[in-house]
């Protein structure tokens, strides 16, 4: 006889359905994807004791334990207590219950790249921003997609999320440490958008209107001419996705916003999802949630509240440019139109 | 190094001693920029003008070198229009600058570059060393890749003051009379302020004693792999201690081209455009050239001029610097082994 499993309320507590019928994939949540490596213990302890012993990297950098029976869900539930309540309340100062486990799955593990703490490229440290957003969209019944990528080479995926936040450093040129090497020229030239220039003088001249802020000018300057302030910015790209009906990769939202600015549009999220949903939370991805709204009324209920810095600046509109499997896959009798009525 | 009166100084005092000072002296030493570095939230060292005691950075290596409060990046030598011309304005104050014994030993290959190369003295360069005085600091924590012991440079006598930080309170010697009377209300301690005896990294430095040895070496095979690992950016030679190269242009100011002035500026061997004449030609296509040069230059040009020793006091900077990872002392072993096999008769083709 099949099991009688409630699978909406499996799913929600992070076990995924498996196609043997009474089988899931618990997926345990890494908020900015680094961890204490001790932690890799308790999933290796699931995966051994109440899964198949093999191990799943999930595609969103979770930690996943395939093919757990039902009837172990509540001895799994009690054994990653600790790492709940250690990664989620203590690293991300999230407030929840842990000892039934994760209440919710549509606020989908925050990616990051490993940034600013390792990588040559990164402008920011990716999972101090990954933990801080982590307190501002979970628990909560709202499905979102967000990833943090640490410099505009976007190893995160932002382009392909709900909200792909991208670190970005808006350099400082000291003009009296330039030796007009050209370094940083011919790198913007061959690795980002072609803003520098040497002058007659021998010096750099910069378009920061089309500056990506990247800061491989930076990274190229044998002078130390060029340097990342102490503020961090971000970009926030807008609506991307995947999927079978309208993948699309998403647009500029926001451009040169501090991080207090970010975390402030960002914590909008759930108060804007409840008024699309009027309140009844069902599991649709957020993107359909801006689609459904429509851009502007998104940008209304974002921005509600928010003091943005003097640097920022936020699309007046956006067109995205969707993959359509099937032609005009969008005209439609008026009925099905999903637009807030 | 000769025996010094000691003294022992609060932050305070020492505050007040550079205060006292200031009022004779631009005072230079190493300062911590926040996120100054390469990389995300790196901070970079820098020779800067200071004020107190805590701005000093004692417990890391300065990422820059010293030769910047001597000849800064970018300098104006004067101003000119049609037939006048006005020198930039010189130093009011005599100058002290915080260093190291490499850093100091540094500056005697630069006096012999920009004083005795040709025998015609730099005028822009005397006008401020002659100004000069330098505060020596102890390297009680070496840092990785210092060798100074190797090449003679962890001793100086160039030192008017020498002072040690020591938590919170710092202990100064006095090696220059001129500076006696700001001490006449503190008591002598017993304490010996010491640079560096033994460093833990050892190189031993080759020596390349005759021409054709050198003309030998340029077509030695070790060079090779520097034309896919070095990017030539010139982070070594910017950073070096010792190197000197610079450029000299003339700025026309906007709408009048005989108005503007005359500028140096840092150069490197290591950057494209370096050895460029006029028609055109360059003389070091490949960065291996480039590379080659560079090391040959520090290790055999500089001494076949001055008959002193090596271009190099051994600070790490160079290598520290090197975005490729590139290190100084492991190439100054490949040419040690390679002047082997050339004296041992070994054929390369």
């Amino acid at each position: 006889m099949v099991e009688d499993c409630n699978i909406k309320k499996l799913r929600n507590n992070c076990f995924r359905q498996s196609k043997v019928p009474g089988e899931f994939m618990l997926q345990l949540r890494v908020p900015g994807a680094l961890i204490d490596a001790k932690w890799l213990d308790v999933i290796k302890h699931v995966c051994q004791t109440w899964g198949d012993g093999t191990f799943h990297l999930g595609m969103r950098q979770t930690l996943n334990a395939p093919r757990i029976k039902a009837k172990d869900i509540p001895a799994v539930n009690e054994y990653i207590q600790p790492y709940l309540q250690a990664v989620e309340c203590d690293m991300c100062d999230v407030k929840m219950q842990t000892k039934d486990g994760y209440p919710y799955i549509a606020p989908r593990n925050i990616m990051a790249c490993i940034g600013g703490i390792h990588c040559i490229k990164g402008n920011v440290y990716t999972q101090r921003l990954a933990q801080k957003l982590e307190k501002l969209i979970y628990p909560n019944p709202y499905h979102i997609k967000i990833s943090v990528s640490g410099c505009p080479n976007d190893c995160g995926k932002g382009h392909f999320q709900d909200f792909g936040i991208i670190g970005c450093t808006k350099p400082i040129y000291t003009i009296d440490r330039c030796i007009g090497c050209g370094a940083c020229v011919r790198k913007c030239e061959s690795a980002a958008t072609r803003v520098l220039s040497l002058n007659d003088k021998n010096k750099v001249e910069k378009d920061p209107c089309c500056c990506v802020g990247c800061g491989e000018c930076v990274t190229a300057c044998p002078t130390g001419a060029w340097r990342r302030p102490a503020k961090d910015f971000y970009k926030i790209i807008l609506g991307g996705r995947t999927g079978k009906q309208y993948p699309r990769m998403g647009k500029m939202f926001a451009n040169w916003l501090t991080e207090e600015s970010v975390l402030s549009i960002m914590k909008n999220w759930p108060k804007f999802s409840e008024w699309v949903l009027g309140g009844k939370p069902i599991y649709i991805h957020g993107g359909h949630l801006i689609d459904r709204a429509g851009y502007q009324r998104f940008k209304d209920f974002m921005l509600d509240g928010v003091n943005l810095n003097p640097e920022a600046m936020i699309a007046e509109n956006i067109n995205w440019a969707e993959t359509e499997y099937r032609s005009n896959i969008h005209v439609k009798p008026l009925d099905k139109h999903l637009s807030v009525k | 190094m000769k025996h010094a009166q000691t003294y022992q100084l609060t932050v305070n005092e020492m505050n007040e001693f550079l205060e006292q000072l200031s009022k004779k002296y631009d005072i230079y030493a190493p300062v911590r920029i926040s996120c100054g570095g390469r990389y995300a939230k790196d901070d970079s060292i820098i020779y800067q003008p200071i004020n107190t005691y805590q701005e000093i950075e004692f417990h890391e290596r300065s990422t820059y070198p010293l030769k910047e409060v001597l000849t800064p990046i970018t300098q104006t030598l004067f101003y000119f229009t049609e037939d006048e011309f006005k020198e930039s304005k010189s130093p009011q104050k005599d100058v002290l600058i915080f260093g190291r014994a490499c850093d100091i030993n540094s500056i005697k290959i630069q006096d012999q570059i920009y004083l005795q190369n040709g025998g015609i003295e730099d005028y822009f360069y005397k006008r401020i060393r002659d100004k000069i005085k330098f505060i020596l600091m102890d390297c009680p924590e070496q840092f990785e890749g210092c060798f100074c012991c190797s090449v003679g440079a962890n001793k100086t006598d160039m030192q008017s003051l020498a002072v040690s930080d020591n938590n919170g309170s710092a202990y100064v010697g006095i090696y220059d009379s001129d500076f006696n009377n700001y001490f006449a209300k503190y008591s002598a301690v017993d304490h010996e302020i010491q640079t560096p005896l033994e460093n833990e990294l050892k190189v031993d430095y080759p020596v390349i004693d005759n021409l054709d040895l050198a003309n030998k070496l340029k077509e030695h095979p070790m060079w090779k792999e520097f034309d896919a690992r070095c990017i030539g950016c010139g982070s070594c030679t910017v950073s070096c201690s010792t190197c000197t190269c610079f450029e000299t242009t003339d700025i026309v100011y906007t709408q009048n081209a005989h108005i503007g002035e005359r500028r140096r500026t840092c150069s490197s061997c290591m950057v494209d455009g370096f050895d460029k004449v006029a028609g055109g030609q360059s003389f070091r296509k490949k960065t291996s050239e480039k590379y080659r040069y560079k090391i040959l230059h520090k290790v055999y040009g500089y001494n076949a001029r001055f008959h002193t020793g090596p271009m190099c006091v051994g600070c790490g900077r160079c290598s520290a610097r090197c975005p490729e990872l590139i290190s100084y002392p492991a190439t100054l072993n490949k040419l040690s082994q390679a002047i082997k096999e050339i004296k041992g008769g070994v054929q390369h083709d």
